[in-house]
Formats: C-alpha cells, structure tokens, sequence
C-alpha cells in the first residue's frame, strides 16, 4: 500500500470515489428498504406480550454469548499454540477446509453422532447402556440451548484462528511480535505469558470485526438453530423466522418486529465498543487477561479429527435405509438419494456458475478496492466491506431483493450472482487485504525510476507476486457463494436452486438420506476448489513471499 | 361450466346451451393456443422427492401434448409466496408483471391471498377436467378449511390426518385421541407431535379439539370467544392430562412431520403421523421404511382436506397456467399422482362417475404400509380456531 501511492494518485479518486460509491449501494439499500418496512406499533406490542418472546431472547443470548466466548479463548490458546510451535507462517494451511464446511452441513453431521438416537449411543447399546430404544436424552436441540453452543462454537473457532493467522503473519506485525514476544521472555514471563502480556493485546485489538462478526452470526443463524437449537420457545431468530413464514399478514409484522430486535442485538456490541472508546476503557487489558487465562492443554493437535468424523457420518448417512435404534449399521444401503442429486444437473450447473461468478465478482471488487481506494479513505470506509457479516441475513436478503425488485431483475441469474457475490467480499477482503499489504515496496521504486508505468509494475511484478493470495481468495469466495441460502432464495425468487437451497428445503422434509447427500455436495465442492486454489498457490510460490 | 351441467341443462332449451357450451370450448381452445411456448413457473413445496418428481413427470407431459415449459420454483413453505405477492404489489407490480404463475396452497394461505384479492379468477370451473371433480363427495374441493373457493383454486389432491407405526411394536393402533392418553401412560416418553404453529403439530391439536368438544357445529363457525372458551377448556384438560407422558415430558417438542417421522424410523417413538394416507407405502417402497409398518386411521374419523392450485393476479402466464392446472386435473395425471409407488396422493375426481377407460387407470393397487379401513374425513375448522388454539397452545405450553 506504502510504495504504491504515487500511482494510485492517476487512478483516484475518480475510479476510487466509485468504487467507494458501489460499496455503498448494498447497505443504503438495505438501510432504506427495512425502514420501508417497520412494522406498525402493534407488531410491536404484540411481540413484546408473545408468552414465548423473553425465553426465546434467553436461549439467543445464552448461546451467543457462550459460543462467542468459547470461540474467542480457543483462538486465543491457539494462536499461542502456534507461536509456541513456531508454526506461525503455515498455521492457516489446513483451516480453509473446515471454513469452507457450510453451517447447515456441520450441524447435520454433528447431530447424526450425538443425537440420542446417533452412532454414540449406539455404539455402547445395548450391551453397555442396556438401551433397547434411544433414551428421552436431550444431547441434541436441549432446552438449555448447549448443543447449538457447541456447534457454534466448533464452526466459528476456525474462522476466528484463520483471521488472527493473516494478522499474525502480516510481516510488519510478525517481526514486531516476534521481537515483542523475545523482549517480555527476557523480562522473566514464561514463553505462554509472553504471549499473554506482548503480542495477544495488540492482535486481540484486530480481530474486533472478526469477533462481531462470530457474535452477529449467533445471534441471527436460524438453520443450525433450526437443526441444532432448543425447540420450545426455539431461540429469537427461529422465532422471528418462523413468524415471517405465516401466510397472516399481522404474523408476518411480528417477524419483521423480531428480526429488528435480532439485528439490534448484532450490532449492540458496536455501540458498547465505540461507548468504550470514547470513554477510554482499555479493552487491551480485557484481551491481556483472556490471552494469559487460557488452558495450556488443548486438543489442537486432534481437533482436526472432529470435523472429519462429520465428513463419515453425513458420506454413511446419504447411503443408508431403515436405520432403526440401537444397530449400528442400517439394516439396508441404497444409492436412491446419489441417483437424485445426479438427475438435478440444472442445480448443479447453477450452483457452480453462481459461485464461480460471485467469486470472480468479489475478487475483482476488492483488487479494484485495494489497488484505486485511497488509503485514508480505506481506513476510514472499511467498515463497509464488513457489514455483510454484521447486519443479520435476513435484512440483506430483504434489502437485495427490493434493489432486484426495482431493477426488475428478480429471478435473473446475473442478479444472484452479484447477490451472492456482495455476501462473499467480507471474506475476500481478509485475504486480500493483508496481501496487499504485504508486498515489500522497493519493486515499485525501482521499476519507477527506470521509467516503466504503474501498468507494467501491477502487471509483470505485483499481480504476480500475488497469484497465491489472489486463488485463495477465489476459492474463499467461491465457497461463501456457494453456501448462500436467503439471497439466492429472494433474489432468485425461488428459480434458481443451489445445492444448499435443496439441503434446506430437504432437511425440512426431514429426508435424511438425500439431505445428507447435498450436505456433502455442498462439502465437497469447494473442498475441490481449495485443494485446486492450494496448488496452483503452491506453483506460483515465490521466495519471500507468505500467503 | 358447459359440460358439467349437461343433465341439468337438457331438460331447458337446448339452444341457449348449446351457444354456452361452444363458446367455453372456444374460450378453452383460445387459451390452449395462447399457452402455447409459454413457461409456467410453479411455485411448491420441495420437501419431499416423491413430489419433485412427480412434477417432473408433469412437466414432461405438458412439454409434449402443449408446448408449455413447467418450471418447479422449489419453495420450503407455502407463506414465502404468500409474502412474495404481497411486497410485489407494494412496489407497484400489477396483472402480468409479477414472478409467479402457479402456487400450491391450501388453507389460511389461500384465504390471505383471496381476501386481498392477490389472486387470478374464478377460473376453476372453467377448466375441461372439472366435470369430474367429486363436489358431493368431496366437500372439501370447494371449501378450504371453511371458506369458499368460489374457483378461485383448482383441487389437486386430497389429505386425511392418517398415524403410522411399526406393528411388531404396536400391534394394536389407538383408535382415538383417548385411546391415545392410555397409550402414552404406558409407554411414557415414546409419542409427541411436532410444535404448533407447525402445521402438523397444529392439526393433531384440532384432532384432539374435535374429539374433546361435545358439539363439533361449534368449530365450523368463526371462534368467538364465549363461544371458544368451553370448547378450548376441553382441549386444554385434555393436553394437560397427555404433556406428562409425551417425548422429553412435552417441555420440547420435535421442529415438523419431517422429524417425528425420522425419530419413528429410528424407533425413538412409537407411532408417527402424516396428512398422506399412502406416505408409509410410499417410504416403505423407496426404501426408507421398514416393511412391517402399518398405517391406519381413527375408526370414527380423522381430519381431511384439499389441497390446490392458484393462479396469483399477477401472473404473467395466465395462459399456461391454466392449462397446468387442468392437466393436474385430468383422469391420467390424478391416477399416476394416486399411484402410491409414485406418490399416493388421493384423487379428488369422482373414480366412479369416469368411462371406464379412464376409471381402469385407478386400479386398486395393495401395497404394504397402506391404510387397511380408510375412515371418514372430518371437516377442517374455521381458520379462525387456527388462532385461537395456537396462541393459548403458545400461552400454555410454549414458554
């Protein structure tokens, strides 16, 4: 970014002010939209009185705060696992192929193994449990909201670890810390409180987005909530969503009502963030104390296992029959649900064309970002790239379909696409960003003074430096387009099916078998796109330069 | 409208009726011709495989004898469409401008679509195939959950509340609500029902109000509250008395019939339920059922209705639409859709009223897991019970 500035002065502000223009588009809509659609007072009233709403409240803020909390010190013992190791330049290798594991797919897979009727118990019945029939246990979708916790906290912990390694691994932070680290050793901390007083603040300090972003998904999931989640008062955004699912109009406000109350609870932590900045509250020293607390034992090493046994039980679950409690295989296999995952071609095309052009879109929106967007400018708007994480789907999908409603354009698969392609720039961006940022500037200086243009510096040295950043990035946003379901569901008005609008609309059919068989279409696909990403990344690797 | 009326007609002055008669196969042919290249997107539930691919198989006909191309819009819940309508008349879409051509409905979402007047017609008894429709046998093909359809939505097929269970582990099926608390005591833990405003969890709950009120005319009136509060009274002793025993004590409840049907499966309950007389043959021929499953109905009567097709004001295949409609209608389509290896959905024409040729397509097929003594079908409430009974449902139990 440093060295780039007398070019990017040609291109600027022109090019920049319309590319800020452009970013903002997406939330002034959906701003305008959802005021469009406040609901009248007695939604309000009505809400409010639901004998369900406050218990519904409790189960969202229970689970989203313990899983945000869960996250959060996990990252924190494993980033310290990774400077301990000194593993800090590969640490993210293995993350993208659990990132890329939809929400929807993860749940399922967890709840084959731990329901009361999963392979868990039925591994130990009844010879050891004497279970001749699956226990009244509440292992799965439990009125305390603890299964949905877990998950949540399982899906996001990743996330949380891969963007605190871009941040660790940003070379002026890396040197920094590194240095940081050695200095409070030699003052007499023990390497892990190192960690805990010198470098965990400032990273901590950085991933306050990120954090939002885990917090705001919590609060608003409603699929994982749906297979995962307590089920009387399900949590608040079940609630909401399921009231906007009436065909009678006074329910429907109610929806609308709960959803505001559900993005009000997003975005409450941004109002107590800026609150404690200018009341000067150092939340570095609430990071210092969560770095130094952490358990120094932590299955990191093994946790990968986890996330594979998913991959078992959904490949099993999408072949079997009658699997009646307590055997441990199904009394029968059938490939019924492959033959029809393999005769809806139209879903299949659609669901690659869509996120092979919402990727492609949202890499070309941030490298236009990157490379023509002030940095002052950046600084100052890089909230806006956040906001598809923060502000709960439900508006976004609200907000996209009425920009599609106005444009005429509903139904449209160029509409989806760009749809699809505003959810997946948050994600390109945290890959992006850092690797642009990392690119040493005396390449720029050197090519100045022999008189070549700002084309040829982009063209023949930067872009290609960056070839490793720029496929990773693509597959990121290959495999967040992919997952989408709310836009694709409004923004396509229902024309359009994906492999995830199947497995939910499956998955309410309670079809076990063909469920199971999209959820690992939708694994798989872009696993393939990240192990494609991976090698060519590998390929282009040049010395010096970590992606 | 013609045909259906010929032996009422004939006995008046044939040449009025006549004009009558050519003039709607003209109108008829008018839109057939009309339809013609035109694409129909329906918009329906995809929940179930069974059904996609009986829509498939549609599409593939409609194809063939009239050149509409039918286009399954996938939805999971008939309300998205109910919402969609509604916000494309709130930015000005009008008649031919909207998404949808076609829409599965049924109930309070057809009668929120009618009284905004969010719907094209009366064009039901304007389709060819009507004449077969079982009017008097059938009285719920033109009163959905006790309001008129006044050819506002085509029939399609018809639904009765049917249970389902494993016979080596119940050998003996409840026979009524009653029948069911006694079950439950014995076996605590092992029955329950998906939660209301579920559709299903709510059905089972009018079950349950039909069987406790002492006079069912009460329900087929708009709830009043004097009048509601006996009959609710009633339901909710009854509820009080079933909790204790259900699944987890009835403090959770199971998301949808999805669910409850896979937890039957498993062998975490004991008797499931389904608005699909043929659901369980249909499970057992995929496959993903055990043989021994039976399915039965309450000897005295369980809940039935239709289900149907619309055509919102707003299509712009008006055309096509139609013809999709009356090809749903048609002898060859309801026969295939009946066929429990297909679908097993029950017809809503009158088997014994078609020629022969027509009525030997409904071949009494017996397959495992069908309904043996099919019972007869109760009468929906008024819609507006639906509320009445969800809300003191949430007020009760659902803190």
């Amino acid at each position: 970014m440093n060295a780039t500035g007398p070019w990017r002065a040609r291109w600027s502000p022109g090019v920049g002010g319309v590319v800020l223009g452009l970013a903002l588009v997406p939330p002034l809509a959906v701003t305008w939209l959802a005021l469009f659609w406040w609901p009248a007072s007695d939604a309000w009233r009505s809400v409010w009185a639901h004998p369900s709403f406050f218990t519904a409240l409790q189960h969202t803020l229970v689970s989203a705060v313990l899983a945000t909390t869960l996250a959060w010190l996990s990252c924190a013992a494993w980033c310290r696992w990774i400077m301990l190791q000194r593993r800090v330049g590969r640490a993210h290798v293995g993350l993208p192929t659990i990132l890329a594991m939809p929400h929807l797919a993860f749940a399922v897979g967890v709840a084959l193994w731990l329901a009361p009727s999963g392979w868990l118990l039925r591994l130990v019945s009844p010879w050891a449990t004497g279970f001749e029939w699956p226990p009244n246990w509440s292992t799965t979708q439990d009125p305390w909201g603890l299964s949905l916790t877990a998950v949540l906290w399982l899906k996001e912990a990743p996330f949380l670890c891969w963007v605190a390694a871009a941040h660790m691994q940003h070379h002026t932070h890396r040197q920094d810390w590194a240095r940081a680290w050695v200095v409070a050793q030699t003052m007499g901390h023990s390497p892990a409180r190192a960690f805990g007083v010198a470098v965990w603040p400032p990273l901590a300090q950085r991933l306050r987005w990120a954090l939002l972003a885990v917090w705001a998904y919590g609060v608003s999931v409603v699929d994982v909530a749906l297979v995962m989640g307590p089920t009387n008062p399900p949590t608040l955004s079940v609630l909401a969503w399921q009231w906007l699912h009436q065909g009678d109009p006074q329910q429907q406000a109610m929806g609308v009502a709960a959803a505001w109350v559900v993005a009000a609870l997003a975005l409450a932590p941004m109002a107590w963030w800026w609150c404690a900045r200018a009341a000067r509250l150092g939340t570095a020293r609430v990071g210092a104390a969560v770095g130094a607390w952490t358990p120094s034992f932590f299955a990191l090493r093994h946790g990968a296992w986890l996330y594979a046994a998913v991959w078992v039980a959904l490949a099993l679950g999408s072949v079997m029959g009658p699997w009646p409690f307590p055997d441990v295989w199904p009394a029968s296999w059938s490939q019924a649900a492959w033959l029809g995952v393999f005769e809806a071609g139209d879903t299949l095309t659609d669901t690659v064309s869509l996120a092979v052009g919402a990727a492609s879109l949202s890499v070309a929106f941030v490298v236009l970002w990157l490379e023509c967007v002030p940095g002052g400018w950046q600084r100052h708007w890089q909230w806006l790239l956040w906001l598809p994480l923060v502000i709960p789907q439900v508006f976004w999908a609200m907000g996209l379909y009425g920009l599609a409603l106005l444009a005429g354009a509903e139904g449209q698969w160029w509409a989806v696409c760009v749809a699809h392609g505003v959810m997946a720039v948050p994600y390109v961006w945290l890959v992006l960003g850092p690797a642009w940022q990392r690119v040493p500037g005396h390449h720029a200086a050197v090519l100045a003074t022999l008189g070549r243009t700002a084309w040829a510096y982009r063209w023949h040295v930067k872009w290609p430096m960056l070839v490793p950043a720029l496929c990773v990035a693509w597959a990121i946003g290959y495999a967040v387009g992919l997952a989408q379901y709310l836009p694709t569901l409004a923004v396509g008005a229902g024309r359009l099916s994906t492999v995830t609008t199947e497995a939910v609309s499956l998955s309410a059919g309670g079809q076990r078998a063909v469920g199971s068989a999209y959820a690992l279409v939708q694994m798989f696909l872009p696993w393939l796109v990240f192990v494609l990403a991976g090698w060519v990344a590998r390929a282009r690797r040049i010395p010096g330069v970590v992606v | 409208m013609g045909i259906q009326r010929r032996p009422l007609i004939g006995a008046l002055a044939s040449l009025p009726w006549v004009s009558t008669w050519a003039k709607s196969t003209a109108d008829w042919q008018a839109w057939v011709d009309q339809a013609r290249g035109q694409t129909v997107y329906f918009n329906a539930w995809a929940g179930s495989e069974v059904i996609n691919r009986y829509i498939q198989w549609a599409g593939q006909q409609l194809a063939r004898r009239y050149g509409v191309k039918l286009v399954h819009v996938k939805i999971s819940d008939a309300a998205e469409v109910v919402q969609r309508l509604r916000t494309e008349r709130a930015v000005g879409r009008g008649a031919g401008q909207g998404s949808v051509d076609l829409v599965w409905i049924n109930g309070e979402n057809f009668a929120a679509l009618k009284e905004q007047n969010l719907l094209f017609g009366p064009f039901a008894q304007q389709l060819p195939h009507w004449q077969w429709v079982d009017v008097t046998g059938k009285p719920s093909v033109t009163v959905d959950f006790a309001v008129p359809t006044e050819g506002y939505e085509s029939p399609w097929g018809m639904a009765q509340l049917t249970f389902f269970a494993d016979a080596r582990r119940l050998p003996t099926p409840p026979q009524s609500m009653v029948d069911l608390l006694e079950l439950a005591r014995a076996n605590p833990g092992r029955i329950t029902y998906p939660r209301p405003p579920n559709f299903h969890g709510t059905t089972f709950v009018k079950q349950a109000l039909l069987e406790s009120v002492p006079d069912r005319a009460v329900l087929l009136k708009p709830a009043d509250a004097t009048q509601s509060a006996p009959a609710l009274a009633a339901l909710w002793r009854y509820l009080d008395a079933v909790h204790p025993h259900l699944w987890r004590q009835g403090q959770q409840f199971p998301q949808n019939q999805g669910a409850l049907r896979q937890m039957v499966t498993d062998g975490a309950l004991l008797l499931g339920f389904t608005f699909n007389p043929n659901e369980a043959a249909n499970e057992i021929a995929a496959g993903r059922m055990a043989k021994q499953v039976q399915s039965w109905q309450f000897a005295r009567g369980t809940l039935g209705n239709t289900h149907f097709v619309a055509i919102p004001a707003s299509a712009p295949h008006v055309a096509g639409a139609q013809v999709v409609a009356n090809f749903l209608l048609s002898p060859e389509a309801q026969a295939h859709k009946a066929n429990p290896t297909v679908w097993g959905d029950p017809t809503v024409l009158d088997v014994a009223r078609l020629p022969p040729a027509e009525r030997a397509r409904f071949a009494n097929v017996s397959l495992p897991g069908q309904v043996a003594q099919p019972a007869p079908s109760l009468l929906e409430p008024h819609p507006s019970w639906v509320r009445a009974v969800e809300q003191g449902w949430a007020e009760r139990y659902g803190r």
